[in-house]
């Protein structure tokens, strides 16, 4: 029994609690992997819908009503298509790598919170570990375009590669302004410091809450952090990986059926991760813009997917209005504009604190 | 010689030149429907129109009009004539208007539509619109017979086809019945037509009238590729054109070859496409427990080439009746290469040696010299059905000149009258003592012809000696004392299209070789252990005995019967070969179609069974077999020319002594519409077989 | 001029608009048209489907004149005629066309003597197979079965202006 209890320790990252606790502990994994499953299938249509509505169309509407069923009907297809393994691939990698990068979008969420401590593992290291695993996710790009052994999507995973390598820095910069101001690197406590100290308490209305965000102190953080999720999740403007004018469909040009629903799921989840994170970083989380009923009375749960869903729109609105971006250009930003600006503002941020005494507790300088 | 001026340009013509040669001499063109240079002169369509000075002020019917009869001017300035003035434009379209009027607008369901006169004509000379608005007339579509498909609403009434009928074709059974609105083009109680070159009155009526039943809706001119070639149907080798489409023959039709057949075809020439595609062997076979059985070229090639190896040279081959030369070339190469010299083309017990010149064996006078004859003696042949081409001519000279023709022989309508002279030798002995009245005209004669039939040098049972005393009295008669010098009247008719490129090429016994029937006897006795037969369908297959036969050809015949080995070769249409009618005269046909399923072209099977038996024929391709060819037999390369013969030669055999009695000459062509494998095959050639079959019972 | 340029790229200012300028096509009506329940007019003139007519007692009304296949350029049809086993009439033995190499250009109903073959007014003859678009005679006559009424009052339609 000890054994067990050691292993699942172990394993699971998480002091064994007892039976029931344990048990709990995987509904609630369930629990999210549905919820987070149907809420992509939704997003999915609403990516499709968004981009429509922009171009004056009317986006998938047949499937159910106003076309709701329609990432169903696909999920259907793909699953009932032939998947085709093309005979000079690496078939082991060939089909490791989407489950990849499926599986590692889906471990990201393990630490969201959701709700004032509704996150599947409440560590105190939660940004550390989505780093980590959004870092991971360009391993299931590079292995498919690598065993595809195809020349479009190696070039393809060559170029993910490289751009989510970029990105990754500014990422992590903007993140430790954040890290700066709250002094913690869990995620709820991120949230929570969100909650009690900011613009609104120090202009003295601290129920106009969302004024409290990080979004308006560190605006150009935001804006950075914006741009490079966008980057690190292959999502247009950047989605020179998949540039289907000059490498079909990149990585995934090989891809059919089930595998290739399972790296547009993963790609999906990973953008709603980015999102997730937008929202805590920046957003407040699941808190409640205006700290009074009847917007309290709504969980923070909702609050948290409205929050979410209103970055997505954001996301989906990047797609439709810019124009997807030369390579040599993505990398100049992210070089040589991003890495900059964000090393200064962390040092600024760093002496703001230090100067005035802001930030959470006293902030972490 | 007259001048005229045609539309301002003066030309130099002979007086009896009509006003539309005349025309055609300057260059001009006049539109026509009834007027035809083979045919006597009708102008009845008056779409020939011109305007001329010098005689009635009104349009003139160029066709009819003689140069001759207009005058010329005041000053003795030359007549002349327009082609090109409103007058002129203005009635034709008035008579294309008038011919339209009755015409029915069925173009699209018309065979003719796509190579019709009065399509093209109405195109260039007519307008637009027509001013006749009350009801077409109707006239009844008549029967005359299976060859011949009438509808004659489309009827223009130029009667091209009743002139045919009666001049060249000589039989007085189409006319025009009735006049004006109701004139109707009929055989008179719905008769058949009982000519065998009744066809070309299909190419004649410029119209849809008549059309050719076969072929009826089969496919529209543009789809048809357009095939010169030449036809194998009897030894006159008439140009004609193949119209496929795809691997399809879809029609024959005529070409002008002046020397040959003008531009008619018989019947046989013309509808024999559909036996083109029945019957056909596509496959080889081998038979196996008495049965024929499919199999592969490599099994049927090495089964001939093991008994041929085990036979030595005790291996015979007979050519049939459509053989070309470069294929009894091969085969004779490969039977020499093997030591055998038995080769023959010939029917049995043919009087024609292998030893004669070549003036005892052809068509000397040429036919289209027939026309230059002053006399005409016909031994044991009826040309109407073995040659209806020189038949024709024969008619032709006839109608022009009214020469004498003496016949001996077998008593038949040959169109033409003639002096029935007798049945037999007895009467060809006295004929050429100049006994009698015909003798003493030939006598006489400076340019006679003397056609000998092939039924009057082969007799299957009264041996070879017979035919070589035909042969040696007629060159006597031919060479007589009166005769003009430079003239050489002989004229032996064949009736198959290889027998004079096959005697040319000596496909006949040699090196100790015999003839063909005395192969089918030595067969019979178990004296000859394989038995080639290229395509000789026209012997007595039980008589073979336990030989071995291999039968090459193109249709499940006869020979093909009797065959241990099949091996399916091409048609003339599918093979490019030299044959040599019976003038002597060298000529190619062209392939239009492939041959169907596996058949091959049939030199290439000897060369290949030459390879399957070791001993290879020295050429790869149809050109070295062909040099080789005509390094041996330079007269062949001379394509359309006539290598003649010698008149002196035939002075040479009239002397040969003459040991026959008697014996009676008949036809050698029982049935004009089934002489041959392909016509067999036809079912169109069966049902007119039955039909004349039919006539002649109704007739006794 | 370089520092207006800093500040509006520091303020996204093309994206904000271009944002702006898109929100206000989101909500724009859709000029879509809701395909498979709502379809847009068809002119009488439109080149679809073909289809093989007959007259109202039943007959084909094709004479097998083979104009249609001699003028279509893309030599999609193909003919074969003879006469009838009953009644000796010119009729077609085969007429097929290959809907895959057509391409619609209607030569073949202008070049038709007796308005047979038509091109209807149908576009929705999507197959599953190739096999399929190869059109037999007994598909189209069947085709003009089903469309007649549709094509006749297309043909009357267009009639003043041929
Ligand atoms: S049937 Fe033809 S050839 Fe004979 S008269 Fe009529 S149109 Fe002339
Ligand atoms: S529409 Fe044009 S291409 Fe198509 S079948 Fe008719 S003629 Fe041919
Ligand atoms: S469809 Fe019309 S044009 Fe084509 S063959 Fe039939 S009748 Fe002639
Ligand atoms: S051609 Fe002269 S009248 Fe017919």
């Amino acid at each position: 029994m000890d054994f067990v209890t050691t292993a699942l320790d172990y394993l699971l990252g998480i002091p064994f609690l007892g039976w029931g606790v344990q048990i709990g502990f995987i509904y609630k994994a369930l629990a999210l992997l549905v919820a987070l499953l149907v809420f992509t299938a939704f997003i999915l249509l609403a990516d499709r819908k968004i981009w429509a509505a922009v171009q004056m169309r009317r986006g998938p509407n047949v499937v159910g009503p106003f076309g709701l069923l329609q990432s169903f009907a696909d999920l259907l297809k793909f699953v009932f298509k032939e998947p085709i393994i093309p005979a000079g691939a690496d078939k082991a990698l060939f089909l490791l790598a989407p489950l990849l990068t499926a599986t590692l979008a889906l471990a990201g969420w393990a630490v969201v919170p959701v709700d004032n401590g509704w996150a599947m593992a409440n560590i105190n290291i939660g940004i550390l570990y989505l780093l980590g695993i959004s870092s991971l996710g360009v391993y299931g790009v590079i292995i498919g375009g690598w065993a595809s052994n195809s020349k479009y999507p190696f070039f393809g995973s060559l170029r993910a590669a490289a751009q989510m390598v970029s990105y990754e820095v500014s990422i992590g910069l903007v993140i430790i302004t954040v890290l700066l101001c709250v002094g913690s690197l869990n995620l709820n406590d991120i949230v929570v410091a969100q909650k009690e100290m900011g613009l609104a308490h120090m202009l003295g209305v601290p129920w106009l809450s969302f004024l409290n965000w990080f979004w308006i102190p560190l605006f150009p953080m935001f804006v950075i952090f914006y741009i490079s999720a966008l980057a690190e999740t292959n999502r247009p403007p950047f989605d020179l990986a998949e540039g289907e004018s000059e490498l079909v469909a990149g990585f995934m040009t090989e891809y059919s059926a089930s595998p290739y629903m399972l790296f547009m799921l993963g790609e999906y989840i990973s953008i709603l991760l980015m999102c997730a994170m937008t929202t805590v970083l920046f957003m407040g989380g699941w808190a409640a813009p205006i700290d009074l009923p009847p917007f309290t009375w709504i969980p923070g749960v909702i609050w948290f997917f409205i929050k979410l869903s209103l970055v997505f729109f954001m996301f989906a609105m990047a797609k439709s209005i810019v124009p997807r971006y030369r390579y040599d250009q993505l990398m100049r930003i992210g070089w040589k504009l991003f890495l900059p600006l964000s090393l200064v503002m962390v040092v600024i941020v760093a002496f703001v604190l230090k100067l005035t005494g802001w930030g959470w507790h006293g902030g972490i300088v | 010689m007259a001048s005229i001026k045609v539309d301002g340009t003066l030309v130099e013509v002979p007086d009896y030149y009509t006003l539309m040669q005349a025309a055609e001499a300057a260059g001009a063109e006049i539109p026509r429907f009834c007027y035809h240079d083979r045919l006597s002169v009708a102008g009845n369509c008056r779409m020939c129109l011109v305007e001329v000075k010098g005689g009635p002020p009104k349009p003139q019917a160029s066709c009819a009009m003689a140069v001759k009869d207009l005058r010329p001017g005041p000053n003795g300035e030359p007549p002349e004539m327009f082609t090109n003035t409103p007058m002129v434009k203005k009635a034709r379209e008035g008579v294309m208007e008038f011919l339209l009027v009755n015409h029915p607008l069925d173009c699209p369901i018309c065979d003719q539509g796509g190579e019709c006169d009065l399509q093209d004509q109405a195109m260039a000379y007519g307008v637009d619109k027509s001013r006749f608005h009350e009801n077409k007339r109707a006239v009844e579509d008549k029967y005359i017979g299976p060859l011949v498909k009438t509808s004659m609403n489309r009827c223009i009434h130029c009667t091209r086809c009743v002139r045919f009928t009666t001049e060249v074709a000589g039989i007085a059974e189409m006319g025009l019945l009735g006049r004006g609105e109701d004139a109707e083009i009929t055989t008179y109680l719905e008769k058949a037509l009982s000519s065998e070159l009744q066809g070309n009155v299909i190419d004649l009526c410029p119209v849809g009238a008549l059309t050719s039943k076969p072929y009826a809706f089969n496919a529209r001119p543009w789809e048809l590729n357009k095939t010169e070639s030449i036809d194998v149907m009897d030894a006159v080798g008439s140009a004609i054109r193949v119209d496929s489409r795809g691997r399809e023959v879809m029609r024959i039709m005529p070409r002008v070859n002046e020397a040959i057949n003008e531009e008619w075809i018989s019947d046989k020439t013309r509808f024999i496409w559909d036996g083109l595609k029945n019957q056909r062997l596509d496959r080889p076979y081998v038979r196996k427990n008495g049965k024929l059985q499919a199999t592969t070229w490599e099994e049927a090639l090495s089964a001939v080439a093991a008994r041929i190896k085990k036979a030595g040279n005790k291996v015979g081959a007979i050519a049939g009746d459509l053989a070309a030369v470069e294929e009894m070339y091969a085969l004779k190469g490969l039977l020499a290469s093997i030591g055998s010299g038995m080769t023959d083309v010939r029917p049995a017990m043919s009087g024609i040696d292998p030893s004669m010149p070549r003036s005892a064996y052809i068509f000397n006078p040429t036919i289209a010299g027939i026309e230059e004859a002053d006399a005409v003696l016909i031994i044991g042949a009826n040309p109407r059905k073995e040659a209806s081409l020189i038949n024709a001519r024969i008619r032709k000279t006839w109608r022009a000149k009214n020469i004498p023709v003496g016949v001996i022989g077998e008593r038949a309508d040959l169109t033409y009258t003639y002096d029935y002279l007798g049945e037999g030798f007895e009467t060809l002995v006295d004929v050429a003592a100049g006994k009698g009245s015909f003798g003493k005209i030939l006598a006489k004669a400076q340019r006679p012809i003397i056609i000998v039939g092939e039924a009057a040098v082969s007799h299957a049972n009264l041996g070879k000696q017979v035919g070589r005393d035909v042969i040696a009295i007629a060159s006597k008669l031919a060479t007589g004392a009166n005769v003009a010098e430079g003239w050489n009247g002989f004229a032996l008719l064949h009736n198959a299209a290889s027998r004079v490129g096959g005697i040319d090429i000596g496909f006949v016994p040699h090196d100790g070789g015999v003839c063909s029937a005395d192969q089918i006897a030595l067969a019979g006795k178990g004296e000859l252990d394989v038995l080639f037969l290229l395509g000789a369908d026209e012997y007595d297959m039980s008589a073979m005995g336990k030989a071995f036969v291999v039968y090459v050809g193109s249709h499940g015949d006869q020979g093909a019967h009797r065959a241990d080995v099949i091996l399916p070769a091409a048609t003339y249409t599918e093979k490019s070969g030299t044959y040599v009618n019976t003038e002597g005269r060298v000529q190619q046909t062209a392939r239009a179609v492939f041959p169907p399923g596996d058949a091959k072209e049939d030199w290439a099977i000897f060369r290949a069974l030459s390879g399957a038996i070791g001993k290879p024929l020295p050429y790869n391709s149809l050109a070295q077999l062909r040099s080789a060819l005509y390094a041996e037999f330079p007269h062949l390369a001379n394509v359309d020319e006539i290598a003649p013969g010698k008149v002196a030669d035939l002075g040479k055999l009239a002397k040969a002594a003459i040991k026959t009695k008697s014996a009676p000459f008949g036809s050698a062509v029982a049935d004009f519409y089934l002489s041959n494998p392909i016509a067999r095959a036809s079912a169109v050639m069966g049902e007119c077989a039955a039909l004349a079959a039919g006539l002649r019972q109704a007739a006794e | 001029m370089r520092a207006a340029q800093v500040v509006n790229t520091l303020l996204l200012k093309e994206f904000v608009s271009a944002f702006f300028l898109a929100m206000r096509y989101f909500f724009a009506p859709k000029p879509t048209i809701n395909y498979p329940f709502e379809k847009g007019p068809v002119s009488p003139r439109f080149r679809g489907e073909h289809a093989l007519r007959r007259y109202p007692n039943g007959e084909e009304r094709c004479i097998a004149c083979k104009l249609c296949e001699a003028i279509c350029p893309a030599q999609a049809i193909t003919i074969e005629a003879g006469p009838r086993q009953n009644d000796g009439t010119r009729r077609t033995v085969r007429y097929d066309i290959d809907m895959v190499k057509c391409i619609y250009c209607g030569f073949c109903q202008e070049a038709c003597p007796v308005d047979a073959i038509v091109e209807g007014p149908n576009f929705e003859f999507a197959t599953e197979t190739r096999e399929e678009l190869y059109f037999s005679k007994e598909k189209l006559l069947a085709n003009g079965d089903r469309w007649e009424r549709e094509i006749a009052s297309n043909l009357a339609a267009d009639a003043p202006y041929r």
